[in-house]
């Protein structure tokens, strides 16, 4: 990466009771099977924390409230235990069932944090790779010369 | 604080000038600006955008002191073209690109981009070009009384712009695979594929031009307009938030406002800036906040905000389609343009099309593993003004939109023609853009959108032109500006960004902002002198 001239903001917007939240949405999401080791889910969180960190203080807000309703959702459908709590399996189905909700606003946890994460966990080299992304390679605009 | 006539050089210049190449802009950073600052100037430009450039750039050839205060921060095209795509979103992009305008009713959450930046929202376009349709400006000219926006009267200004910017045709051969899948699909229901133009100078198709070009081929505004500014002695200041409009007398004075700070980003050390003339180009959702803060009370001011509420389709295909080798955007059809419905090719950054994917976990992961073998086909809706903003607890603003029911169901039509492309194209399996639903594997499965059954929040939905919210009209009653772009209520203080177009425009909106922005400053360098008498008086 090309070193920036102008410095970012420094300011973090997940305290530590948010981050099992996040970590536990990320293994759900990307990792129902293990795939993810737990250290890089735990960077990961990091880089939600620092994706959402310069956005506004209301839009912060809401994300972070988010993560609380998310976290006592399973209430919603008799289940007393908090999301973070559950297993992967568990989490995953629960999240399918938030999707699917006819109640607006729950899709909306769902997909905003589904939206936001995926972009930053694909974005690794890594991933990128193993989904045949081949990087900066460009084949096209080659055939001008010809 | 004292009052000074502006000279670069007030600013702490070791600290924040710090060239890296040859081409790199110079700006003034403002986060890292630690004492209060005043100065003096003829005219304050405030936004760097496709508005607020342009009227910068002629301000300055015209002999003007300029100077250009932007809210975001400064990248070059070598720092922005590097950055992985959240990465610009999150340095470029207001709220790091998670924007949105809330659904009153039976509408959808729509996501809105735009851009925070030096450059503004030409540094996160798709670089489509499109003139303002003739049948627009009939309406303009005719219905509204514009007479100057006729297909005529606006022809040497887009003209001018597109040669400064180098708008050119997409060669066939820039076509990725998706676009070309999308014409397929097209012409399997008789509607043909054109050519899009594009303000490029060498395209070399990593299509992610929407995260900033990697290749400066992208010919946005800190590339064209604001360098020649420069060049003729406008200085931008970065990181330079605008609170607060003088208005003595019923004429605009200057503007107050603070620097943001380095550490927090939050508002920090105060500026003040005396002008003649000030010129807002802050866009449509925040441009109505800062005429509301400075005491402008036309009822007009935030409302009959215009969305072009725009939706994809992905199609999976046996073959691979790699839809990243190529142009990002390289088709279009107007076929249904009587109908309200634009279509575009589209295509992004790998991990920004995997975040709209349905599932969760494994079927998710099966889908974001095809991509390779996946095209995306984009349509948009020529809408009404059913959008509004309001200032709110923060400083961005509330943004709500109101669907009305033609334009769902237009919005509904646009995904059932582009799921029978995607079909008609061979597609195996297609991803609609609604909440909740996985893949559908036949064409008869789109049945279900001909009626108005959806509830239209199930639906995924973005925007990238906000349009609208300070409009212009012939009378003080219709509207925020005068047909020059000077506000009703307050001499010298003019709005000239895509807030003041009168109704949804229906195309892409980048190239219409610059080409009206350019008519409105030849006219306030023709009138300047005026509006300098009415200063000093």
């Amino acid at each position: 990466m090309v070193p920036l001239v102008t410095k970012d903001f420094r300011r973090t917007t997940l305290r530590p009771r948010h981050r099992p939240i996040v970590r536990a949405l990320a293994e759900a999401l990307f990792s129902p099977a293990g795939e993810a080791t737990p250290e890089r889910l735990d960077a990961f969180v990091d880089e939600v924390d620092h994706f959402i960190s310069p956005a506004s203080k209301t839009l912060r807000f809401g994300l972070v409230m988010m993560l609380g309703v998310l976290r006592w959702s399973p209430l919603f459908y008799g289940k007393f235990t908090f999301f973070d709590a559950m297993t992967v399996d568990e989490r995953v189905a629960h999240l399918e069932r938030l999707d699917r909700s006819k109640v607006k606003q729950l899709p909306l946890i769902v997909v905003a944090y589904k939206t936001v994460m995926t972009m930053l966990f694909y974005e690794d080299p890594q991933e990128l790779a193993g989904l045949g992304y081949p990087g900066h390679a460009r084949k096209r605009y080659l055939k001008v010369a010809s | 604080m004292t009052a000074t006539a502006f000279v670069p050089h007030a600013f702490d210049h070791a600290r924040h000038h710090v060239p890296s190449t040859a081409e790199r802009l110079p700006v003034l950073r403002g986060r890292e600006q630690t004492r209060p600052f005043s100065a003096k100037v003829d005219v304050i430009v405030i936004g760097s955008g496709a508005g607020g450039a342009v009227v910068a750039r002629e301000l300055a050839r015209d002999g003007r002191s300029v100077l250009v205060l932007e809210e975001g921060g400064h990248y070059s095209p070598q720092e922005y073209g590097a950055l992985p795509p959240s990465q610009s979103f999150r340095r470029l992009a207001r709220e790091a690109g998670m924007s949105v305008a809330l659904g009153i009713g039976d509408t959808p959450l729509i996501s809105l981009l735009a851009g925070k930046c030096v450059g503004g929202s030409s540094v996160l376009t798709g670089a489509v070009c499109f003139r303002i349709p003739n049948e627009v400006l009939h309406t303009w000219s005719g219905e509204l009384g514009l007479s100057r926006m006729t297909p005529d009267g606006v022809d040497g200004y887009f003209s001018e712009v597109e040669d400064l910017c180098h708008v050119e045709t997409v060669p066939h051969h820039m076509r990725s695979r998706a676009s070309e899948l999308f014409a397929l699909g097209a012409a399997s229901l008789g509607v043909e594929m054109k050519s899009m133009r594009r303000n490029t100078n060498g395209c070399r198709g990593a299509a992610r031009c929407n995260f900033g070009c990697p290749n400066g081929a992208k010919m946005s505004v800190d590339l064209s307009f604001l360098p020649d500014a420069v060049r003729h002695g406008a200085t931008i200041v970065s990181d330079a938030l605008v609170e607060k409009i003088d208005i003595t007398g019923g004429t605009a004075r200057g503007v107050r406002g603070r620097f943001l700070d380095g550490v927090t980003g939050e508002p920090g050390i105060p500026f003040e800036v005396r002008a003649k003339v000030v010129v807002v180009a802050c866009g449509s959702m925040h441009t109505p906040i800062l005429l509301r803060k400075s005491g402008l009370d036309s009822v007009h001011i935030g409302r009959h905000l215009t969305l072009h509420p725009a939706v994809r389709v992905g199609a999976l295909f046996d073959e691979a389609v790699d839809g990243w080798d190529g142009a990002l955007q390289s088709v279009y059809s107007d076929h249904y343009w009587n109908e309200g419905i634009w279509l575009n090719g589209v295509y992004s950054a790998v991990n920004v099309l995997a975040a709209a994917f349905p599932g969760i976990g494994h079927e998710h992961r099966r889908l974001v593993k095809s991509i390779p073998n996946l095209a995306f086909f984009g349509g948009m809706v020529h809408d009404d003004g059913g959008g509004r903003v309001r200032r709110w607890l923060s400083r961005e603003p509330l943004v709500t939109y109101k669907m009305i029911r033609r334009d769902k169901e237009r919005l509904l039509k646009t995904i059932q023609i582009l799921g029978k492309m995607a079909f008609g194209a061979g597609a195996r399996e297609v991803l609609l853009p609604i909440f909740g639903m996985g893949t559908i594997k036949n064409p008869k499965e789109l049945d279900f959108l001909s009626g108005n059954s959806l509830a239209a929040p199930r639906i995924e939905c973005m925007a990238f032109h906000p349009l609208g919210s300070a409009k212009m009209s012939t009378a003080r009653e219709t509207g925020v500006v005068k047909p020059t772009g000077e506000t009703w209520d307050v001499a010298n203080l003019f709005v000239i960004d895509g807030s003041i177009l009168p109704t949804s425009i229906g195309v892409n909106s980048q190239l219409p902002i610059m080409g009206i922005s350019m008519m409105l400053a030849r006219g306030l360098v023709d009138d300047f002198g005026a509006h300098a008498r009415k200063a000093i008086a």
